[in-house]
């Protein structure tokens, strides 16, 4: 079986229809913990990106070699190698923002998104299509963390990147690490919001 | 039957491969990491010790690691020091009341000093088998023209969530220079405030005798005092005429993050005094004997 | 009923622990019979025979040290003995540092010439407070943000919330404990540290399937009630977070147990008190763009406030 939708189609499709924070809800617990700054969102979901791509090529590629039987093994395992590789690279060369993430990095492997690609898309499709499709997955990811950071630094402390463009506190509660859950429930709702308004406007 | 097998081949290859790959990558960053850390840690020491720009450490200092031991014979305890001479190393064993003990050359050279694993050895093997050594900690004496200019001290101590390890450097009068956060998990917003300049520059400059009776205050911050300690104040005059007006004033606690400012406080507290307490006591027996250390 | 039998279990276990806490035997040498840190400067020693009180209130007879720095003496400022002899309690000028042991030598006290021993806290509270620690103060869910896929999945009804933490907990305990041996005895001793993450989640992986086989084979009627769970732990953080902790702390095999026992607890905890409340919020008028996820969220928000409440508890 091969997927009829075209590279372009199957980013998009990671990044809005399915997006894996918003839309999907599953790999939350980076979402809340330590998405208090956009330079941490960016970090981590480059992290996810990296794996879930890596991971989806690999099984991709070594398809017809997997057992039917040690399928999920060996997702685990894949997924296992490509985590500890971005671990080590991580912690080797950018300590300072490994510091910041904490154990988040190592927990990828425990992400059901990653292992949901794989179980649904990577193991029956092309290796070229799992690379679109993982991408996909991997920047809807990213984008979902940097527009919580992007949120909760603005409005925690005030800044972008860590320059003050406010010059000023607005809530210093959005920072705090309990409100993570109050700010990705508050725009799961917000964009449900937006949704229904504009099914609302398209059936009027 | 050949299911079986054909199971246990091709998860077998699958770990190989994937331990090839996880191998090599730690092969391969293993080096880098080590020399990033220890690049940083350089770095944190040039700062606090202001060489900052340019990183030219000027021709006349020197750092001299020492490293302090704990020795047991038998019942008794010895506070033992690993010394750079002029013409080796030597180890001093002092007693707990500060008197001299012992002193024997170690045979190491300067890159096997920095190795744990083989200063440890060659140190046993000096001091002979009844006595069993444990390692302590370990202080760079700065030196400038062979005159002493600082103390840098590494040091760990419980904060609000788990530790902080903060680099401390001491004047040779035992003041703060200033210090450095190296790793810490205190709250984002609240205790992880204890990286930022308004709350670590604070301790600059506090004498001996009132760090010895430092303590956190429950006040706001006043404002001018914030501008000063955050670099905002343009006219150098006016920012240090703020800066000493506060200087032995105690330590203004950070809002909402009390204890990770006590934990702080306590902390460089203690090791200060420690520190003081022991140098004074290795100072003295080392006047005594008539050991010239390379500091 | 089942569950009721385990709830049993636990208060059971909780009420031994706690027994053997409250009444650690007094052992020591000589004349002191037990010893503890009282307020934050404070050392209370108590003898077996009474002392003299004259004698043992004199401040210089003492000198205390931590064990770690045996050259810092710390000033005792103040001994208050009680009128019948029997307690001490030496004051200092400074608030101790109760995490580490505390070595105090009386001279002259009792009779005898001099009297060594150590004061520190007492081990069984330790391991408590490991447990709390993981329970509450350190909670996974509401403190640590893991595990919340799996959270906010199973917290729908208080049914599968219990089923979740009760499965969870068995699981985590029995796969950390063998991530302890073999953290301990082959990737310590032969570096290969960097292994951890495969060693762990290949273990818990391991685990699950062996519960999964045995169960279906000993009680299938459980096992029909439980079975859907076990492939959800497998996709919760916490299960890797546990062992990923439990190295990096350097934890002892009695330490490893309580930490693993909070963090199931605590899980089934979260998942519970969740799973109550959104009962009740299925019935409440929700607005149209929040029902479901969203309000979830926001529920749990206010319990990791209401949790950040436990931060700074020392029970022992």
């Amino acid at each position: 079986m091969a997927t009829d939708k075209n590279s372009l189609q199957l980013v998009t499709n990671g990044i809005l229809q399915e997006n894996p924070i918003f839309k999907l809800a599953l790999s939350m617990c980076p979402a809340v913990g330590i998405s208090t700054t956009v330079v941490n969102g960016l970090m981590l979901g480059i992290a996810v990106l990296f794996v879930q791509v890596f991971s989806s090529v690999t099984i991709s590629l070594i398809k017809d070699f997997i057992h039917p039987r040690i399928r999920i093994p060996t997702y685990t395992l894949t997924i296992a190698t490509w985590v500890t590789v971005i671990d080590l690279t991580l912690a080797a060369y950018f300590p300072a923002a490994y510091a910041q993430m904490g154990i988040f990095v190592k927990i990828i492997v425990a992400f059901a998104i990653i292992t949901m690609r794989l179980e649904m898309f990577a193991c029956k499709e092309s290796v070229p299509a799992s690379f679109w499709d993982g991408l996909g997955m991997g920047l809807g990811f990213l984008v979902g963390m940097v527009v919580i950071g992007f949120v909760r630094e603005l409005l925690g402390s005030g800044a972008i990147f860590g320059y003050d463009v406010l010059g000023f506190k607005p809530l210093l509660f959005f920072i705090l690490p309990s409100a993570g859950f109050f700010v990705v429930g508050l725009m799961m709702g917000f964009f449900n919001w937006i949704e229904a308004s504009y099914a609302k406007r398209g059936k009027k | 039957m050949k299911d079986i097998i054909s199971i246990i081949f091709r998860l077998t290859l699958s770990c190989i491969v994937a331990g090839l790959i996880m191998g090599g990558t730690f092969i391969f960053t293993d080096r880098a990491k080590k020399a990033n850390e220890h690049a940083r840690e350089e770095k944190v020491m040039y700062s606090l010790l202001g060489h900052d720009e340019g990183g030219e450490d000027p021709e006349s200092m020197a750092m001299h690691e020492l490293f302090r031991y704990i020795v047991t014979d038998g019942e008794e305890q010895f506070i033992g020091y690993l010394l750079p001479l002029s013409t080796g190393f030597e180890f001093i064993t002092i007693g707990l009341d500060g008197s001299f003990v012992s002193r024997v050359p170690v045979q190491l050279s300067e890159t096997q000093v920095l190795e744990s694993g083989e200063r440890d050895t060659a140190i046993a093997a000096a001091l002979g088998p009844t006595k069993t050594i444990r390692f302590a900690d370990q202080t760079l004496v700065v030196t400038d023209d062979g005159e002493r200019s600082a103390f840098l001290l590494s040091g760990k101590f419980p904060g609000y969530k788990t530790s902080i390890a903060i680099i401390l450097a001491l004047a040779p009068d035992f003041s703060i220079i200033g210090f450095e956060v190296m790793e810490h998990e205190e709250d984002p917003g609240l205790g992880a405030d204890i990286e930022r300049d308004f709350f670590r520059r604070q301790f600059e400059n506090k004498s001996f005798e009132s760090i010895k009776a430092l303590r956190t205050i429950k006040e706001p911050l006043p404002q001018e005092y914030f501008d000063a300690l955050e670099g905002r104040i343009a006219e150098e005059e006016a920012a240090a005429a703020i800066m000493e007006k506060y200087r032995l004033q105690d330590i203004y606690a950070l809002t909402g993050a009390t204890i990770s400012t006590d934990a702080v406080v306590m902390g460089i507290k203690a090791m200060t005094k420690k520190f003081a307490y022991r140098i004074e006591t290795l100072d003295a027996v080392l006047a005594d004997q008539q050991i010239a250390a390379s500091f | 009923m089942m569950i009721k039998n385990r709830l049993n279990l636990a208060v059971w276990f909780w009420a031994a622990i706690s027994a053997l806490v409250l009444c650690s035997p007094a052992w020591g040498a000589g004349i002191v019979a037990s010893t503890s840190f009282g307020e934050d400067n404070e050392i209370i020693v108590e003898f077996r025979t009474p002392v003299e009180v004259a004698i043992a209130g004199e401040a210089q007879r003492y000198r205390v040290f931590e064990e770690t720095d045996p050259d810092i003496l710390l000033p005792v400022t103040e001994v208050e003995v009680a009128d019948d002899g029997t307690r001490a309690t030496l004051r200092f000028a400074d608030p101790l540092n109760t995490t580490s042991a505390h070595v105090v030598n009386a001279q002259g006290i009792g009779g005898l010439e001099s009297t060594t021993f150590t004061v520190s806290k007492s081990y069984l509270g330790y391991l408590l407070t490991v447990l709390i620690s993981a329970l509450l103060i350190k909670n996974f869910v509401f403190t640590k943000y893991l595990g919340l896929c799996v959270f906010f999945g199973t917290s729908k009804r208080k049914e599968t919330a219990k089923g979740m933490g009760v499965v969870f907990t068995i699981v985590v305990v029995v796969a950390v404990s063998m991530s302890w041996v073999l953290y301990q005895y082959v990737l310590k001793p032969f570096h290969l540290d960097y292994l951890q993450i495969v060693v762990f989640i290949g273990l818990t992986s391991l685990t699950v399937q062996a519960v999964d086989t045995v169960l279906r084979k000993v009680n299938p009627v459980l096992f029909k009630s439980f079975g859907v769970f076990l492939v959800l732990v497998i996709a919760n953080c916490v299960v890797i977070a546990v062992p990923l902790l439990m190295a990096s702390n350097e934890y002892n095999y009695f330490e490893t147990l309580m930490l693993s026992l909070g963090a199931g607890g605590g899980f089934l905890l979260a998942l519970y008190l969740m799973s109550s409340v959104r009962e009740r919020v299925e019935l409440a008028r929700v607005p149209e763009p929040f029902k479901g996820l969203p309000i979830a969220f926001i529920v749990a928000g206010q319990f990791a406030m209401a949790f950040l409440g436990f931060s700074g508890l020392q029970l022992f």
